[in-house]
C-alpha cells in the first residue's frame, strides 16, 4: 500500500495552533498565496548526516517563481535526501532550508504539490476518493478535483488503471490545491514520448502561472525543458547553470566503422570507455589522436562532435570518485 | 482528520481478508468459547473386564463402551494403550481401575467421579452396584459389602497428572504448523514479491525442482524444531518417551507434508507476506483451539466436534500424545495415519499443480492474474515500468 | 483462439533469427498484442519502445518463454540459451552480488567464476561482491541484473526495461554491458522508454495499444515519417493545435502533407519525433473515425 510520502508524516507543528489557526491554515479553494517576492525555496549550505556517512553536504539551492529547475544526479547522490529536507520530512544537520522566507512547517506544505516517485496514491480507493481526500486534507476545492480528461476513471480503482493514467491522476492531485511550489521526483519515467510531451505542458503552464517547479528526471532531453539545472553528485552540487553553460564546447570523439564490434573490444581493452550509438561509437574524454592511436590500424572514420548533455553529464560525475556509488 | 477516517474506512470496506479475519474470527472464538471450551467432561469411555464384568454397572460419567469377562488386566491396559477408552475397570477382589493419565481433564473427572462414588456410596462392594446415593440397591450392596476393600485406582502414563506431560507433545504439532504453514507461505510469497517468479519460469528448472528446493529448507528446520522441542521436553520437564521414535517420525513425516503442502497453497493465493499471514493465522488458529491440544475433544459440543476432526492437528495429537505417553504401536494409530496420508497427498498435489501453473508458460485468455513485479519496491526502476494491477483487465 | 506455435531450437545459426510472427495475446478480453511481428538477429540489439500498456512487456515475456501467445508463431531458443531480465531488476535482494551470480550460473550449468567476475569488473561491482542486492543503488541493482542474465552466454537475451529510472552514468554502463553481449553474437532485445537509446540499436519496434506502430531500423522509421515537424515558439493554435507537442519548451508541430506555412523553423526529425508523430497520427485517425 503507498502511502504519499509527506502527507501527516513529521511535519513540524507550528507553536500553538488553536483551532481558531487549524481554520486559518485551509485556504480557500483556488486561491493562491501571497506573492512572494524571495525565492519560493531556498536552501543555504544544507547538509545532511547519517551516522558517519554524508548523504548531502553543503548544497545551495534556489528556485524562482515562474522557473523550472532540474535536479539531475545519480541514484544516491543524494537528491532524494534534499528533497525530503526541502518538504520538512527530514531534519538538516547543517544549513537552513527556508519555504517561502520560512522553515518548512505545516502551514509551507499546504503551498507545495509533491508527486513522489511513487506516485503516492492509494491503490485501494478510486481515483475519484484520492483526489476528495486530498482535497479535504489541503483545503483544495473538492468539485473540481478530477480534470474533464479523467473523468471517466473517476470510479475506478487506482490500483486497476494503466500506469500512464496513474501518473496523470497523481499530477492532478499535486496540483489540486493550486501549490505555489512544485516538486516532481522523475514524473515521466516510463512514459512513452507523447504522453511525456503532455506533461511536460502541463508542468509549463503551471510554471507560467507563477509556480516554481523542482523536477527531478533522467532524461537528458528533458534537461532542455528547465530553465535552469543543478547537478549533483556525492551530496555534493557539482555543476550548475543551462545545458549549454553545462556543456560548454566539450567535444566527444565519434569512431564509425563497420567492424563496430572489434573496434569497441580494441577501445575498452585501451581503458578508453566508449558508447554505442547504432554503430558509431561516441569516446567522450579521450581526444581524437589518443582515439586513432588505440583503433592502430583499423579501418575507421575517427572525427569530433560536440558533446551532448548526457555525455558531459556522465564525465563530471565520474569524475567524482566512483567506488562511493551507495545503495 | 474526518477525510482521514473517511479514507480508512473506505480502504478497510474494500480490504475482503482482513473484513473477513474481523468478522470471521470473532465468530470462530465465540463458537468456541461457547460450545468448545470447556474442561468440564461430561463422558468417560470405560471398558470393563473381569467375570463380573456383565453384572457390573456404572453410572455417569463413566460410559462402558465394552465388557469383556474373559479378559483380564493386561488386557485392560492394552485398550488405555490404545486409545480406546480412559478408563478400565477389572473386576475382582480387590477391583483394580487403571485411569488413562495421558488424558489429563478425563483422568481428573474420572478420580472426582470415583472420590465420589466412595464417599457417597460406602466403601464400593466388589461386586455390588457403584451408583448415585440414595439408590434402592444400594442399601442391600452396602449391607452386603461392609467390610469389601476400596478398588486400587492406577493412573497410567502420566501417574502425576502434570500439565507438561501433555501439552508438549501437542507443542510438538503446533511448531509444525507454525513452521509448515506460516513459514512457507512467507518464503514462496517473497518470490512472487520480488518478482523473480517469473524469471524463474524462464530458466531450465523442472517445476518439481522448484518447489522440493523452495520447500527443503522449511523441512529441515521443521525438523530441527521438532528435535528440540521433544529433546527439551523430556531433558527439562521430565516428558516421557515411550514408545517407537520410528513411528513417531512417520506420524510427524506424513503431519510436515501436510502443512508445508497448505504454506504453499496459502502463498499461492496470497499477493503479499500481509495477506499470507492472515491466512495463515486464520488456519492456524482453530487448529490450536479445537485440536484435542488445550480443550479435550470429548468435551466439545458434538455439533462443532466435526471441525475438529477435519484439522490435521488432531490427528498428529494422537499420534504424539499416544506413542510419546502411552508407547501406542502404528497398528491402533491407522485412523489418523491413514487421514494424514490421504490430506497430505490432496494438499501436496493441489500445491505441486498451483505451482506447475506458476512455472509454465501462462496462458492468456483464461484472465488468470499474472505474477507481477510491486510498485514501490524501494528501487527507482520498479516502481515505473510494471504495477501490481497486471491481470485480467490489463495488458502491459 | 488456436494455441501459439512455437519453434525452439539448440542450434543458434547465425544469421539466424528469433522473434515473433504475427502473435496476439489476449488476457481475458483484453488484447494485449495484436498481431505483432518482430524479428531480432544475432549479434545485433533490438529495441521495443512504447508507453505504459503498449505491450512491450507481453511481447518480452512471450520471447522469453514465460507466457504462451493466443495466436501466432514465436520462435526461441531453448531454455538454457535464453537469457531474461524481467521489469525490476529481478536480482534476489536478500542475496549478496555473488550469490546471485552463483545462483544462476548453477541453474545454467556454468561457472559463475570467469564471465561473472569480468562483468562485475567492467560494470564497476566488483567491489560490491558481497553486498546484499537490496542494497545496491538502482543503477547498480539493474547492472546486476543484466549480468545475471547474460552470464550463460546465451542465444538470446532479453532485457525488460533495464535502463528505466536508472541515471544516466549507469545508463552508459549498462549499455556497454548490453553492446558486449551482442559483440559475442547473443541477439539481444530490449525494452526501453528512452528513445535515445532507441537510436543506438540496429532495430526499432514502436508499440502502441499492442499494435504496430512503426518498426525497422531508426533512420528508416525516421525516413517514412510522412510530412514535415518544425519548432515554434509559442502553441499553435486552430487545427495546428492537435499536431502539436511541446519539447524542450518549444513546439514542435506536425505537417502530415508536409505544406508547412512560413513561421517556425524545420526541424531535421529524430526518433523520438518519428514516434511521437506516429503516435499522433494513430491517435487523430481513431478520433476522426469516431467523429
Amino acid at each position: 500500500m503507498s502511502e504519499p510520502e509527506g502527507r501527516g508524516v513529521a511535519w513540524t507543528e507550528e507553536r500553538g495552533t488553536s483551532d481558531e489557526g487549524r481554520r486559518r491554515l485551509k485556504r480557500p479553494a483556488g486561491e493562491r498565496g501571497p506573492a512572494v517576492s524571495g525565492a519560493l525555496a531556498e536552501c543555504v549550505g544544507v547538509t545532511r548526516r547519517f551516522g558517519r556517512s554524508i548523504a548531502v553536504d553543503g548544497v545551495d539551492l534556489r528556485v524562482d517563481s515562474g522557473e523550472v529547475v532540474g535536479l539531475l544526479g545519480a541514484n544516491g547522490a543524494g537528491k532524494t535526501t534534499l528533497i525530503r529536507m526541502l518538504l520538512g520530512l527530514l531534519q538538516v544537520s547543517e544549513g537552513e532550508v527556508r519555504l517561502f522566507g520560512e522553515p518548512p512547517s505545516r502551514r509551507t506544505r499546504q503551498r507545495i504539490g509533491y508527486l513522489p516517485q511513487t506516485l503516492g496514491l492509494y491503490d485501494d480507493l478510486t481515483a475519484a476518493e484520492n483526489l476528495a481526500f486530498s482535497a479535504a486534507v489541503f483545503g483544495g476545492d473538492t468539485s473540481r478535483a478530477l480534470p474533464a480528461a479523467l473523468r471517466p476513471y473517476g470510479r475506478r480503482l487506482v490500483g486497476d488503471l494503466p500506469l500512464g493514467v496513474q501518473r496523470r491522476v497523481a499530477f492532478a492531485e499535486a496540483l489540486a490545491h493550486r501549490p505555489d511550489l512544485l516538486i516532481l521526483d522523475e514524473p515521466t519515467s516510463g512514459v512513452d514520448p507523447l504522453a511525456r510531451a503532455r506533461l511536460w505542458e502541463t508542468i509549463g503552464e503551471t510554471a507560467a502561472a507563477g509556480a516554481g517547479v523542482l523536477v527531478t528526471t533522467h532524461y537528458m532531453d528533458e534537461a532542455g525543458e528547465c530553465g535552469r539545472l543543478v547537478i549533483m553528485a556525492d551530496g555534493r552540487v557539482v555543476s550548475r547553470g543551462t545545458a549549454a553553460e553545462i556543456t560548454g564546447d566539450a567535444r566527444v570523439t565519434v569512431v564509425e566503422t563497420d567492424a563496430w564490434a572489434r573496434a569497441f573490444g580494441v577501445l575498452e581493452a585501451a581503458g578508453l570507455r566508449a558508447a554505442l550509438v547504432g554503430r558509431t561509437l561516441r569516446v567522450p574524454g579521450a581526444p581524437p589522436d589518443v582515439v586513432r592511436r588505440a583503433l592502430g590500424g583499423m579501418d575507421a572514420r575517427v572525427s569530433e562532435a560536440p558533446m551532448t548533455l548526457e555525455e558531459r553529464f556522465s564525465q563530471i560525475t565520474s569524475s567524482i570518485s566512483r567506488t562511493e556509488e551507495v545503495g | 482528520m474526518w477525510a482521514m477516517i473517511v479514507k480508512e474506512f473506505r480502504q478497510l470496506r474494500r480490504d475482503r481478508r482482513t473484513l473477513a479475519m474481523m468478522i470471521v474470527m470473532p465468530v470462530i472464538l465465540l463458537i468456541v468459547f461457547g460450545y468448545a471450551a470447556s474442561f468440564d467432561v461430561s463422558t468417560i469411555s470405560t471398558v470393563v473386564a473381569g467375570p463380573q464384568a456383565r453384572a457390573t454397572v456404572l453410572r455417569a460419567p463413566f460410559d462402558v463402551v465394552q465388557r469383556e469377562p474373559a479378559e483380564g488386566a493386561s488386557w485392560a491396559r492394552t485398550q488405555l494403550r490404545d486409545g480406546r477408552a480412559a478408563v478400565a475397570v477389572v473386576t475382582g477382589t480387590p477391583a483394580a481401575v487403571f485411569i488413562d493419565g495421558s488424558q489429563l481433564f478425563t483422568a481428573r473427572a474420572a478420580l472426582t467421579a470415583l472420590a465420589n462414588m466412595q464417599r457417597q456410596a460406602g466403601p464400593l462392594a466388589s461386586a455390588g452396584t457403584a451408583g448415585a446415593p440414595g439408590s434402592a440397591g444400594t442399601a442391600g450392596a452396602s449391607a452386603g459389602t461392609a467390610g469389601a476393600r476400596a478398588p486400587e485406582v492406577t493412573v497410567l502414563y502420566n501417574p502425576g497428572l502434570k500439565t507438561a506431560a501433555v501439552m508438549i507433545p501437542g507443542l510438538a504439532g503446533v511448531v509444525l504448523v507454525f513452521v509448515g504453514t506460516i513459514i512457507t507461505s512467507l518464503g514462496v510469497v517473497r518470490e512472487r514479491q520480488s518478482g523473480t517468479l517469473e524469471q524463474l519460469a524462464v530458466m531450465p528448472l523442472r517445476p518439481r525442482d522448484v518447489f522440493l528446493g523452495k520447500i527443503a529448507p522449511y523441512f529441515a528446520v521443521a525438523v530441527l524444531d521438532l528435535a528440540i522441542v521433544i529433546a527439551v521436553g523430556v531433558a527439562v520437564f521430565g516428558v516421557p518417551f515411550r514408545g517407537s521414535l520410528g513411528v513417531f517420525a512417520l506420524g510427524a513425516l506424513l503431519f510436515l507434508f501436510v502443512t508445508l503442502g497448505l504454506g504453499v497453497l496459502i502463498s499461492s493465493v496470497s499477493e503479499n507476506q500481509g495477506q499470507a499471514i492472515q491466512l495463515s493465522v486464520m488456519i492456524m488458529l482453530p487448529q490450536v483451539l479445537l485440536s484435542g491440544l488445550i480443550f479435550p475433544l470429548s468435551s466439545i459440543a458434538v455439533g462443532v466436534r466435526w471441525i475438529s476432526y477435519l484439522l490435521p492437528l488432531t490427528y498428529f495429537n494422537e499420534i504424539s500424545r499416544g506413542v510419546m505417553l502411552r508407547a501406542e504401536p502404528i497398528g491402533p494409530l491407522w485412523p489418523p495415519f491413514v487421514f494424514l496420508a490421504l490430506l497430505g497427498l490432496v494438499v501436496v498435489t493441489l500445491a505441486t499443480l498451483r505451482f506447475r501453473a506458476y512455472l509454465a508458460p501462462a496462458t492468456p485468455g483464461r484472465g488468470r492474474r499474472t505474477p507481477a513485479a510491486p510498485r514501490g519496491l524501494a528501487t527507482t526502476a520498479a516502481g515505473t515500468a510494471l504495477h501490481g494491477g497486471a491481470g485480467a483487465g490489463e495488458a502491459r | 483462439m488456436s494455441g501459439g506455435g512455437t519453434v525452439s531450437s539448440d542450434q543458434a545459426v547465425s544469421g539466424d533469427w528469433w522473434g515473433t510472427d504475427a502473435v496476439s495475446v489476449w488476457y481475458g478480453k483484453v488484447l494485449a498484442l495484436d498481431r505483432v511481428t518482430f524479428r531480432a538477429a544475432a549479434g545485433q540489439v533490438s529495441a521495443v519502445v512504447g508507453g505504459d500498456g503498449a505491450g512491450r512487456t507481453t511481447l518480452l515475456r512471450c520471447l522469453a518463454g514465460a507466457l504462451a501467445a493466443s495466436d501466432g508463431e514465436i520462435r526461441r531458443p531453448a531454455a538454457r540459451r535464453i537469457g531474461y531480465q524481467p521489469a525490476g531488476s529481478g536480482t534476489y535482494p536478500d542475496l549478496t552480488v555473488a550469490q546471485n551470480l552463483a545462483f544462476r550460473a548453477a541453474v545454467y550449468g556454468v561457472s559463475a567464476a570467469g564471465s561473472g567476475a569480468d562483468y562485475l569488473e567492467r560494470a564497476g561491482l566488483a567491489a560490491a561482491r558481497d553486498r546484499l542486492a537490496g542494497r545496491l543503488s538502482g543503477g547498480m541493482r539493474q547492472k546486476l541484473g543484466v549480468i545475471a542474465a547474460m552470464l550463460h552466454q546465451p542465444a538470446l537475451l532479453v532485457l525488460d526495461e533495464p535502463t528505466t529510472g536508472v541515471d544516466p552514468v549507469s545508463r552508459i554502463e549498462l549499455w556497454s554491458l548490453i553492446a558486449r553481449a551482442a559483440a559475442d553474437g547473443a541477439a539481444v532485445v530490449l525494452a526501453t522508454s528512452y528513445l535515445d537509446e532507441a537510436e543506438r540499436a540496429s532495430h526499432v519496434l514502436a508499440l502502441d495499444a499492442g499494435r504496430e506502430l512503426a518498426a525497422g531500423t531508426p533512420q528508416q522509421i525516421v525516413a517514412s515519417m510522412p510530412g514535415t515537424v518544425r519548432v515554434m515558439d509559442a502553441r499553435p493554435a486552430g487545427d495546428e493545435a492537435r499536431r502539436a507537442w511541446r519539447r524542450n519548451a518549444r513546439w514542435q508541430v506536425w505537417a502530415p502533407d508536409g505544406r508547412a506555412p512560413a513561421d517556425g523553423e524545420p526541424v531535421q526529425p529524430d526518433l523520438q519525433d518519428a514516434v511521437t508523430v506516429a503516435a499522433l497520427a494513430r491517435e487523430l485517425a481513431m478520433s476522426g473515425n469516431r467523429q
